[in-house]
């Protein structure tokens, strides 16, 4: 008898995280409030202010402050929760009490100590994904929008041709090449992620590559990527902004169930080899709810807090959804982008 | 005509990319399916059976271009092979015998997520800062934030296990022979319920927020003002000029989300043993069995192509600016 | 235009209705059986869980790798059955066995009373047919030189070499019928939808995609002990479903790993539900790559090995359903084979951090500045343990280990990876240590075989499917050669101790425990399954021993 959980015995799979957003969809983020359509040109006067403006929207404030509270806990872990957290101990699958606030895992872990830790690689995971998905996304998008033609022709191409990609076994022969560890599911989180994100940016860039301003600047023989990354881009800081929480999203979510699937580095702790190891004890099963709720609620929580943010980013940008009743403004762009629902479907099934 | 030739194109090189990474993929993949079977039978096997196994599954020995020429030319025969994992049963076989109930799992929550999420949307939007409005979103926002897993096994050990309303798995009872009837039917329908609940919670907020928000973009378009100046109702406002218009980007999404149904349901098919063909997904990429795979991917591109395509060409005739741009 | 969309959106919508519709017919195939799920006592159907098999595709072909569950248990018969437990083999097909004096030939005397399903005697003419179809089809016996039929009761097998291992093996092939499979076109491709075969429950009663029924074999000739209806399988794409499966009480009888069993499973009804986990599954090893420095030492295979505590490796990593193994290696299910004078006197087995901290700075791995030992030549050493990911049982059993590692000062990192990259590694000796199982067997002769016969080590860069750490040792081939050649067991015994004192002195891999055979049953509709007080067979449903438990168990009265 081999192993008693043999290799294809594993519990689920990832296709889900990594199934290709639709053409045309925003990077697969469950919670975008709102699509490219709706953020329409904002004047470049709002440089600057949008952090300011985001601090007007209690949405917004409040997603800032579980965001707050999430990264001192992380921050503050080896301090609230000092040792190794994976130690194995004897007490197993305790009930919360006063030693154990929220128990221990059926290994006789802290379900606390893992909890504030897993926020660590969970939070930088995600970030990081986030940070790197969005920076391509706005090389790719403003490179095709800018020069156009045969160069826009090709990065399209390709965009769409990752879109269309099964995800999951682009993830499994990355993951079996690569050395376990959280470089790798960044990597290939950003692999399978930036497409829809340099998809929704290229829209945007292609609708101010349009307007007046840029013309002028060409015209006055301005170098490429100065008009690209110093005229055009501050103009569509929202969307940037955006899509950067989205994919935060989406690499929080997918590492979760990446990691789930046991696809992930399990000895590292996160929120969801956490969950790995839950389901993997039975923690259901045998009622230890306590195992299983802290890190999945922690990472709706975060997701939720981004959610908010993008929120405030939209009512601060698009005047027409924070007004009360129909309120003037300036036309959406002419094409009607479709919005992620697909995306969304697909990412949280 | 030249928007959709274009199109066209595009959908014929896309296809071209994803068939010969299809391709690619297993092959860049160390280790073989015999092997993996060693993996799982605990090594029971001598080396002369494994070198049998190898020969009678087929695995390739010649060139990597002839191998691609032929596996080229058997998906224009429509052929898909034998699987290995579940040797010797067609490729076609074990597809066909499972996309039904996958099927009909993707297009009930699809559907009922579009259908609740858009009109909720439509009349979120439609009362502006209404009950609706201020409480719904971030409440389902909130839902679609938890991973679907979690929330998926959340809600079949307090509904299934716990409060026993629902079945905790298959298509149907075991037991009950398969057949057009009504209480088959209604046996089918009981064990859809929370697989397809779920996928409903987390998705219909996407659908509602964006219906709400295309909605409130197209109330500011003049003609909405026009209509209000003209003493038309409110109710045919919203329904004839408002949601019309708006439900544009809904539709497309729908388009698109129909050719995802074949691949998508994979958790819930593995959460509530669904009998489908997502789980065979991930079962033959584990198991190395590159023909089920290359033939699942193969079934889920040629979805995805042609829902894109189908898009493609509803949306030539519902907008008249892409024909000119 | 509004109109236009939201016809098309329809028929696009009522297209793919209609094409999930038509799959949908596709799959119902074969009916008849109606019984009701969870009906009471009366007529009810064994109920059995498979949690690898998300769907289940209609194969009973035996020679097939993939054939269905129950094919080798319920429908096809052996000529005998190895019952690990006891360490006997029970006869089935075959009343009696004998091997001539010089170990060439086995012969083997059928029950006259067995038949097909189809009502037609099994005879000796099956029984040779099926080794040549075997071994066309599949490969392997290529130790047997010829199958004849002495008489419609008597097959005579011709062994090429004396090889006292072939009895097991050949008496544990299952048999199928000469009339049926001579017409087949393509064994190898076979998926003999209704199969023909000499066990309890030959009959597909029911097959969709999510469960089977096997019922009764009209023509079973042990009639006697078909007590039961019938078998009822369950699909499940893994444990966590079909754990439900069995802790909602749905399942008579399963194998699959349970996770806090007390908890989870009896505490729900500890009157009915039990399970036995007898450690006669193979030796789980901890393989360290012999052909990589510092592993080809055997002080330093011995003090990692001593500093592995093998009671928290199996508390921890398999829920202490496991036994840890003693340096012989053998399982649980050796017993009668272990030699109590090596056993008795294990050292490098026994978890002792201070005579594993001696024996590494004995090696020449002294620790470094910063506590960690370093290498020979001062380069710092970092231990990889490679498992695959999927196994979360062994992935906690290399967790453990690392921490044990790390109390010595030997730095240790687990490296799960998905099992086609592990096995790979292992394969092509890239490898540098690694969680891993070994072969079994009836007798030790297999296992000490793919441990350190020279014979399984393949060269460098030559792909290997046993003996992964490549460890050959000439006095075991000896040994080896010893038992296979005689027969008798006094001198099998002989050669049996002689590997174990190799075994325990070259240390040629860590052993860890003993892997159990799970089982678990669930008795309030069914009654009779084996237990530790009555070992008749294991409760491992997809073993040999499976149709003992078929044919004992009885509908609670």
């Amino acid at each position: 008898m081999p192993s008693v959980t043999d290799p294809a015995l594993a519990p689920a799979s990832a296709s889900a995280l990594t199934a290709p957003a639709a053409p045309g969809a925003g990077p697969p983020a469950p919670s975008r409030t709102s699509s490219v359509a709706q953020r329409s040109w904002v004047p470049a006067v709002a440089r600057g202010g949008l952090l300011g403006s985001l601090l007007r929207s209690p949405k917004a404030v409040v997603g800032l402050a579980l965001l707050a509270v999430f990264a001192i806990l992380a921050l503050l872990a080896p301090v609230l929760a000092p040792g190794d957290p994976s130690t194995i101990g004897d007490l197993a699958s305790e009930a919360p009490s006063a030693s154990h606030w929220l128990g221990t895992t059926a290994k006789g872990q802290d379900v606390l100590a893992l909890t504030l830790w897993g926020a660590r690689s969970s939070l930088a995971v995600g970030f990081v994904v986030g940070t790197a998905a969005t920076l391509i996304g706005v090389v790719v998008g403003l490179a095709g929008a800018y020069f156009g033609s045969v160069v826009d022709d090709v990065l399209s191409l390709v965009t769409n041709v990752f879109l269309l990609l099964p995800g999951l076994p682009l993830l499994v022969v990355l993951a079996a090449f690569l050395p376990p560890g959280a470089a790798t599911v960044v990597l290939v989180l950003v692999v399978t992620g930036w497409a829809g994100s340099a998809r929704v940016l290229r829209a945007q860039a292609l609708s101010i590559r349009g307007k007046d301003f840029v013309a002028a600047a060409i015209v006055s023989g301005e170098r490429a990527w100065r008009i690209m990354f110093r005229e055009i881009l501050p103009n569509m800081a929202s969307v940037v902004m955006g899509t950067f929480l989205a994919c935060v999203i989406f690499g929080i979510g997918a590492q979760a169930g990446l990691e789930f699937l046991g696809l992930g580095d399990s000895s590292v702790v996160s929120w969801g080899t956490n969950l790995y190891w839950a389901s993997n004890d039975g923690a259901l099963m045998s009622g230890a709810w306590w195992a299983f709720v802290p890190s999945g609620l922690s990472i709706a929580l975060v997701a939720f807090a981004l959610a908010l943010v993008n929120y405030g980013v939209d009512e601060v940008t698009n005047p027409r959804l924070r007004g009360r009743r129909r309120r003037k403004a300036s036309r959406a762009t002419s094409r009607p982008v479709a919005t992620p629902q697909a995306a969304v479907t697909e990412v949280t099934r | 005509m030249r928007f959709v030739l274009r199109r066209l194109g595009f959908y014929a090189i896309a296809f071209w990319v994803s068939i010969t990474l299809n391709f690619m993929l297993p092959r860049l993949m160390p280790g073989d399916p015999v092997s993996r079977m060693l993996t799982q039978s605990g090594a029971r096997l001598e080396p002369d059976q494994v070198e049998q196994l190898r020969r009678l599954f087929g695995l390739d020995e010649r060139p990597v271009v002839e191998q691609y020429l032929s596996y080229v030319a058997s998906i224009f025969r429509g052929e898909m092979g034998v699987s290995i994992s579940r040797f010797p049963t067609p490729v076609s076989e074990v597809i066909s015998s499972q996309i039904g109930w996958t099927m009909l799992l993707g297009l009930t929550a699809l559907v009922v997520a579009a259908v609740i999420g858009t009109v909720l949307g439509a009349l979120a939007a439609w009362r502006r800062g209404g009950f609706l409005d201020s409480a719904l979103p971030p409440v389902l926002v909130f839902v679609g934030s938890f991973p679907y897993f979690w929330l998926a096994m959340g809600a079949l050990y307090l509904f299934g296990v716990t409060l026993g309303w629902f079945p905790l798995r298959h298509a149907f009872d075991v037991g009950v022979v398969p057949e057009w009837s009504a209480p088959f039917a209604a046996n089918v329908a009981t064990h859809l319920v929370l697989p397809a609940l779920t996928i409903v919670l987390v998705s219909v907020g996407g659908w509602m927020l964006g219906m709400r928000n295309a909605m409130i973009a197209t109330a500011s378009e003049d003609y909405i003002t026009m209509a209000e100046a003209k003493g038309l109702r409110r109710g045919r406002i919203m329904v004839r000029y408002a949601a019309r218009n708006a439900l544009l980007p809904s539709v497309t999404s729908f388009g698109m989300s129909l050719g995802f149904i074949v691949g998508g349901a994979l958790l819930t098919e593995v959460v509530f043993a669904y009998p489908g063909v997502g789980y065979q997904l991930l079962a033959s990429v584990q198991a190395l069995d590159f023909p089920l795979m290359q033939g699942i991917f193969l079934t889920i591109t040629a979805a995805v192509l042609i829902a894109n395509f189908l898009v493609d060409l509803v949306y030539v005739r519902l907008d008249p600016r892409v024909r000119v741009s | 235009m509004a109109r236009s969309a939201v016809s098309r959106r329809a028929a696009l919508a009522l297209a793919v209705t209609t094409a999930a519709s038509v799959a949908l017919g596709a799959c119902t195939s074969g009916n008849a059986s109606g019984t009701a799920a969870g009906a009471a006592t009366k007529g009810a159907l064994l109920t059995i869980p498979r949690e690898d098999m998300g769907t289940f595709t209609r194969n009973f072909n035996p020679f097939s790798p993939n054939a269905l569950p129950m094919t080798q248990q319920a429908i096809y018969e052996r000529m005998f059955i190895y019952n690990p437990v006891k360490g006997e083999a029970v006869p089935w097909l075959a009343q009696t066995w004998e091997t001539s004096k010089d170990g060439r030939t086995v012969t083997f005397h059928l029950n006259p009373a067995a038949r097909w399903s189809d009502g037609k005697p099994l005879t000796a003419e099956d029984v040779a047919y099926t080794f040549s179809l075997q071994k066309k089809v599949m490969g392997g016996f290529d130790y047997l030189a010829s199958a004849k039929a002495a008489d419609a009761q008597t097959v005579q097998f011709t062994l090429s070499k004396p090889f006292s291992p072939a009895l097991y093996e050949l008496g544990q092939q299952v048999i199928v019928p000469k009339h049926v499979w001579e017409k087949v076109k393509d064994p190898a491709k076979e998926t003999n939808p209704t199969p023909v075969g000499s066990g309890p429950y030959t009959t597909v009663a029911a097959f969709t995609p999510q469960s089977f029924d096997l019922t009764k074999n009209p023509n079973y000739w042990q009639a006697g002990k078909q007590n039961i209806p019938g078998i009822r399988m369950l699909a499940f794409a893994g444990n966590d479903p079909a754990n439900l499966a069995t802790t909602n009480g749905e399942t008579d009888w399963a194998d699959q790993f349970v996770p806090n069993i007390e908890k989870t499973f009896v505490a729900k009804d500890p009157a009915h539900r039990h399970y036995w986990f007898p450690p006669v599954g193979s030796t789980i090893h901890w393989q360290l790559n012999t052909t990589k420095a510092p592993y080809d030492d055997v002080r330093v295979r011995k003090a990692l090995s001593t500093a592995v505590n093998r009671d928290q490796v199996v508390k921890v990593g398999m829920s202490g359903y496991a036994q840890p193994a003693d340096c012989t290696g053998l399982s649980g299910g050796y017993n009668t084979w272990r030699d109590e004078s090596v056993a008795g006197a294990c050292s490098w087995t026994k978890f002792d951090v201070a005579a594993a901290n001696a024996a590494l700075d004995a090696a020449g791995l002294p620790k470094g500045g910063d506590g960690f030992r370093t290498l020979t030549d001062g380069k710092p050493w970092e231990v990889r343990i490679s498992v695959g990911s999927a196994s979360s049982d062994w992935l906690s059993v290399a967790n453990v280990i690392a921490q044990n590692l790390a109390a010595v000062g030997v730095k240790a990192r687990v490296d799960s990876k998905d099992w086609a990259v592990v096995v790979a590694g292992y394969e092509d000796g890239s490898f540098d240590t690694g969680i891993v199982w070994s072969n079994g067997g009836p007798t030790p002769y297999q296992y000490y075989r793919g441990v350190m016969s020279t014979e399984t080590v393949k060269k460098a860069g030559e792909k290997a499917t046993e003996n992964y750490h490549r460890f050959g040792d000439a006095a075991a081939d000896k040994a080896l050669a010893a038992f296979a050649a005689t027969s008798d067991e006094s001198a099998q015994k002989q050669a049996a101790s002689q590997l174990q004192r190799i075994y325990d002195e070259t240390a040629p891999v860590v052993p860890l425990f003993s892997g159990p055979e799970w089982g678990l049953y669930n008795d309030v509709r069914f009654t009779g399954f084996p237990t530790q007080d009555n070992p008749y067979a294991t409760l491992l449903t997809r073993g040999n021993t499976a149709v003992l438990v078929l044919t004992t168990v009885k509908p609670r009265a």
